[in-house]
């Protein structure tokens, strides 16, 4: 079939999508602005719930989708809207016109360094979520090399749920993605004293519940009830950790020598680009905005733009990779109905 | 000049001589209440200002080039000022020549020295002997001219306020607008009764041209009445509106300029000084383009003209609501030309209110206090000279807690020049009571105060580090510290840089300073942050700069704007500082480099992150083996 | 008389007996109270919870169930500072709430 489809991001949400649609018989065509596929799960170490590696799902994804046209290191310059179609000229020369539009543009980390007060980038002892799971793949970081690794805190909510870093959003993932993270620190330092700062968990997956329960019972990880309000250092460089632990109301104070921030999911600038160029509504969170946040989230109101993946919201792994065989199908049906 | 009749009056007079009675016993009145309203000690303060000759000259020419030649419009904007001081200064002249014109030409006044002045060539014929006249003759013309034109640019600035260069102007109330017409028409028909009397009393270029005209086709003199009538009602009308609206500043001016010169200031929200001010506002509108809310333009009527105008009404939830809604930035202070402080006159209206209960600090002891910040770094090093080692004690303040790469860049720089800090709220102070005194709230402010003189003066140090200028403000202005020295950190930077005690390497990077309300207005530092930044990289200004510097709306002063409300002001702000597209935007403040931050495309630093990237310390011998040590 | 011992009211909060009326009042003055998450970073930034351990979100809570003497109580150091107001992630204007408190509640908690 010579029905063009532009994928908007080769992450995994593009890359389910490319797979199903190559198994439907298309050839789609994925634009990658990265110069590798996979998006942020193959930066990656482990997923939830199962401590599946990252490395493995996004391998399995890249071989499905391998029978598409890739171009990496390319970016959008522009999106024309034709009579019935779209004109898409791409950072490297090629334009391309098609019928349809599926945007997998994803999620960007929010800024850690944003929310000034837990001191990222001013304090050495202090790292975000990504910074850990690159520790996890690498073994490299002197943050975590440098220090005694006696007590570690895991900040939740860092940027979501938050006003002040204009997010008003939960992020969904952070707290499952904290307690995975936590496990993992206290399985390489069974001595370590690990502490959660949270403001609710919300455990709403499947084995979610199990997880939480792990790292309770058999990890021993301490959960405080408390947004963390300031972090200040020490003379040896460890980080004071001022929080109030709401549930026996009193203000709680630890010594850490390494400091976790669970840093959001915001929407990509790549998202807000594309829907700049391609006249796409946005939401109120930021967000790409749905047809319809029920029936149709995977639809823009406009005509032969679908979406799949975290670029309508804060989305886990097998959320974004069920969206994306929806997408794959509503293309297939769509390109059906225009014959 | 001999007079026509024999009794000197005309029943026209009435008007004009009514109202100038009813405005001058009327502000009479005012003046006595409100000097009696003055505190005792301060009316004492006012009296013996008015004999002392310094201040004496001081009002005088003050009264001089604030009321009749508007100096501070001049310098905002010579048209307005043009508009402003020739009707002023063109009526005052038209009052004193004609003074002068009744004393030279006639005798036994009387009665008649109420009106005479005003309707001088209504009642006399020119004779022979006007040739001495003539250069007074020429004078009354030529002032009149000045008035007209004048008159002119008010008329096309009401229809077409863009010409003056201002957005916005205010909304005149009904009176107002009275008061308005009459002034226009007031001079006009002086133009018309004394161009028909010309030929019998006098004239110059003005009056006797015109006064050929009009006997071309007017010849009879019975037409000169009803145009005199007609000058004396206006003028009449305009008096007896006066008190009741903004033309009062013109009378209440008089009176403020010598009152602030005297160095009282706001005690009571509505008496007294504030009273002054508040009649002292001409309804100008140059507050409503310079407040920071006006971008909202729900904001608009929440402006100091608007204060001033609700206090004269008395209307209690808009000033409450007004009062509560302001930053207290200050600009609008900035820019009044008549001196009306509308940030003061809302914290005066802010302390008014009644709570039922309030904050007390009996209970915090400052010994414990002293004890938690009394540990200086280098007390035993003696290496150092003396003059260098002077003790610092660096009170970061409340919100550079939640900023803390001002704390610990701050730190960094001390360091680096070898001197000997310690801090004194690295757990959380007590606030300095800046943000209590906005509130309205003295007596807590006081008590606040009180706490920290007493673990400052406990701690031994000798000078007082401030990094944030909400603080400095107060512990300026507030605080009684004998013996120590009060500094801003961009003050003691400069210091440090001056004194050769740190090396600093410039790069290419473009800076632009924002100028925290709190330290450029509050304070008047305007120049230190800018010779800190001016050694590490270019800078560059902002489109509104110094004085005029632009709130980023994160301000503490404003008790009822919420978080959602603030997003525009500081996104104007912001637009307002990159103007020049530096790369960086530095500040000077905890709070406006959090408020900057959230919404700005490019980095905003704190001057003390800037100087700490781009310095080192100075090879002083003996210096440089210092071990970074923090207590 | 004394019987050795005494008989001390129920410590459960009875929301049928709590007049919320001074409440209403309060969240016409500063209609964000209700959006308080309890998060807690109000009370842990406060300098003045050092001191009688004020915090924002008890007070807020204590109001809402009546304890209002025990609310009054707290706020006794409160400076006034913002920081409250600076880091509450839903953006309610905390001073604003603290100084319409003062304003509508008495000290003894009537």
């Amino acid at each position: 079939m010579k029905e063009n489809i532009v994928i908007i991001g080769g992450g995994i949400a593009g890359l389910e999508a490319a797979g199903q649609l190559a198994a439907l018989g298309y050839k789609p065509i994925i634009i990658e602005k990265s110069d590798h596929l996979g998006g942020h799960v193959a930066e990656w170490h482990r997923l939830f719930p199962d401590m599946t590696p990252a490395r493995d799902v996004v391998g399995g994804l890249i071989s499905r989708a391998s029978g598409s046209n890739i171009f990496l290191n390319t970016e959008i310059s522009f999106v024309n809207k034709l009579k019935d179609s779209y004109n898409i000229m791409l950072s490297n020369g090629i334009s391309i016109i098609t019928r349809i539009i599926l945007v997998t543009t994803g999620f960007s980390v929010f800024e850690a360094a944003r929310k000034e007060e837990y001191g990222y980038g001013v304090y050495d002892q202090v790292m975000t979520n990504r910074d850990l799971e690159h520790w996890f793949n690498t073994g490299k970081d002197k943050r975590v090399d440098n220090c005694a690794m006696n007590a570690v805190g895991f900040v939740h909510c860092v940027g979501s749920r938050d006003e002040k870093a204009k997010n008003p959003q939960c992020s969904k993932v952070c707290c499952i993605t904290a307690i995975k993270q936590a496990i993992e620190i206290k399985q390489r330092f069974p001595e370590a004293m690990v502490y959660c700062f949270y403001m609710d968990l919300r455990m709403f997956g499947k084995k979610y519940e199990d997880f939480y329960i792990n790292a309770q019972r058999d990890y021993g990880i301490r959960f405080i009830r408390g947004r963390v309000s300031e972090v200040s250092e020490n003379i040896d460089g460890r980080v004071i950790v001022k929080a109030e632990d709401t549930l026996s109301g009193k203000p709680v104070k630890v010594t850490l020598d390494l400091l976790v921030l669970m840093a959001g999911m915001v929407c990509s600038q790549e998202s807000t680009k594309v829907a700049n160029m391609a006249n796409l509504p946005v939401d109120s969170d930021g967000f790409l905005k749905s047809r319809d946040n029920v029936t149709a989230i995977i639809e823009s109101p406009k005509e032969g733009v679908f979406y799949a993946g975290a670029c309508t919201g804060p989305k886990t792994v097998p959320e974004t990779l069920a969206e994306a065989r929806a997408a794959a199908l509503e293309v297939h049906l769509y390109i059906k109905s225009l014959e | 000049m001999r007079e026509r009749f024999l009794t000197g009056y005309n029943d026209f007079v009435l008007p004009f001589v009514c109202g100038m009675l009813f405005v001058l016993i009327y502000c009479l009145v005012g003046l006595v209440r409100i000097i009696m309203q003055l505190p005792p000690q301060d009316r004492k303060k006012f009296f013996i200002s008015l004999v002392t000759p310094k201040t004496m000259i001081k009002n005088i020419k003050d009264i001089f080039l604030k009321c009749l030649i508007h100096v501070d419009l001049w310098k905002r904007n010579r048209l307005l000022g043009y508009m402003h001081s020739s009707i002023a200064f063109g009526w005052f002249m038209l009052i004193l020549v004609g003074h002068i014109e009744v004393l030279l030409y006639t005798s036994h006044l009387g009665a008649k020295a109420l009106y005479y002045p005003i309707f001088f060539r209504y009642f006399v014929a020119e004779t022979e002997s006007t040739m001495k006249g003539a250069l007074i003759f020429f004078l009354m013309d030529f002032f009149l001219l000045v008035v007209l034109s004048g008159i002119a640019l008010a008329i096309i600035k009401r229809v077409r306020s863009r010409f003056f260069g201002m957005r916005r102007t205010t909304n005149p109330s009904f009176l107002d607008l009275i008061g308005l017409y009459s002034l226009w028409s007031i001079f006009p028909l002086r133009l018309l009764a004394e161009s028909f009397t010309a030929d019998i009393s006098g004239g110059s270029f003005l009056t006797k041209s015109l006064n050929y005209v009009f006997t071309e086709f007017l010849s009879n003199h019975a037409n000169m009445l009803p145009a005199w009538w007609a000058y004396s009602c206006a003028l009449g009308i305009f008096f007896f509106v006066l008190p009741f609206t903004r033309y009062m500043h013109i009378p209440t001016e008089i009176l403020l300029i010598p009152l602030r010169n005297a160095g009282i200031r706001i005690v009571n929200a509505r008496k007294g000084f504030a009273k002054a001010q508040v009649y002292s506002c001409p309804s100008c509108g140059l507050c409503i383009d310079a407040c920071p809310m006006g971008v909202l333009k729900g904001n608009l009527k929440d402006t100091t003209v608007y204060l001033n105008r609700q206090i004269r009404r008395n209307n209690e939830a808009r000033i409450e609501e007004i009062s509560d809604k302001c930053l207290l930035c200050g600009k609008c202070t900035a820019v009044c030309p008549v001196g009306v402080e509308g940030d003061k006159l809302r914290i005066a209206q802010r302390s008014m209110r009644r709570y039922n209960f309030g904050p007390d600090y009996s209970n915090i002891s400052a010994k414990e206090e002293i004890a938690r910040c009394n540990k200086f770094v280098n007390s035993e090093n003696s290496n150092v000279s003396s003059a260098v080692n002077e003790k610092v004690l660096y009170f970061a303040g409340c919100m550079t807690a939640l900023t803390p790469v001002i704390m610990k860049t701050t730190g960094s720089i001390l360091e680096k020049a070898g001197v000997d800090y310690t801090v004194m709220d690295r757990d959380g102070g007590i606030c300095c009571g800046r943000p209590m005194l906005m509130a309205g709230r003295f007596a807590q402010a006081r008590q606040l105060v009180e706490k920290n003189t007493e673990i400052i003066l406990g701690s031994g140090a000798g000078t007082l580090l401030l990094s944030c200028p909400i603080c400095y403000k107060i512990f300026r202005e507030k605080y009684s510290l004998p013996g120590i020295k009060i500094v801003h950190h961009t003050e003691y930077f400069e210091r440090l840089i001056r004194e050769g005690r740190l090396k600093v390497h410039r790069d290419g990077t473009r800076y632009v300073f924002h100028d925290p309300c709190e330290l450029g207005r509050g304070c008047g530092i305007y120049e230190p942050p800018r010779n800190v930044i001016s050694c590490a990289g270019e800078l560059v200004e902002a489109a509104k700069n110094r004085k005029e510097s632009i709130c980023c709306g994160g301000s503490l002063g404003s008790l009822t704007l919420g978080f959602d409300k603030r997003k525009a002001m500081t996104e104007n702000a912001v637009s307002n500082l990159t103007a020049a597209s530096p790369d960086r935007i530095v500040t000077a403040c905890p709070l406006c480099l959090n408020t900057f931050s959230r919404y700005s495309d490019r980095p905003v630093e704190d001057i003390a992150q800037v100087l700490d990237r781009n310095s080192s310390p100075a090879d002083i011998t003996g210096n440089n083996k210092r071990q970074k040590t923090i207590s | 008389m004394d019987f050795g011992f005494k008989i001390s009211p129920s410590s459960a909060i009875n929301l049928d007996k709590v007049d919320l009326g001074k409440f209403e009042e309060l969240h016409k003055a500063e209609p964000d109270v209700y959006k308080c998450m309890a998060c807690g970073s109000c009370s842990s930034t406060c300098p003045a919870s050092r001191f009688s351990g004020m915090s924002v979100r008890k007070v807020i809570l204590d109001l809402q169930r009546g304890r209002e003497k025990e609310a009054v109580a707290l706020m006794r150091n409160c400076m006034l500072c913002g920081k409250c107001t600076m880091v509450c992630p839903r953006g309610i204007n905390t001073r604003h709430l603290i100084l319409s408190i003062c304003r509508i509640y008495m000290e003894d908690g009537k």
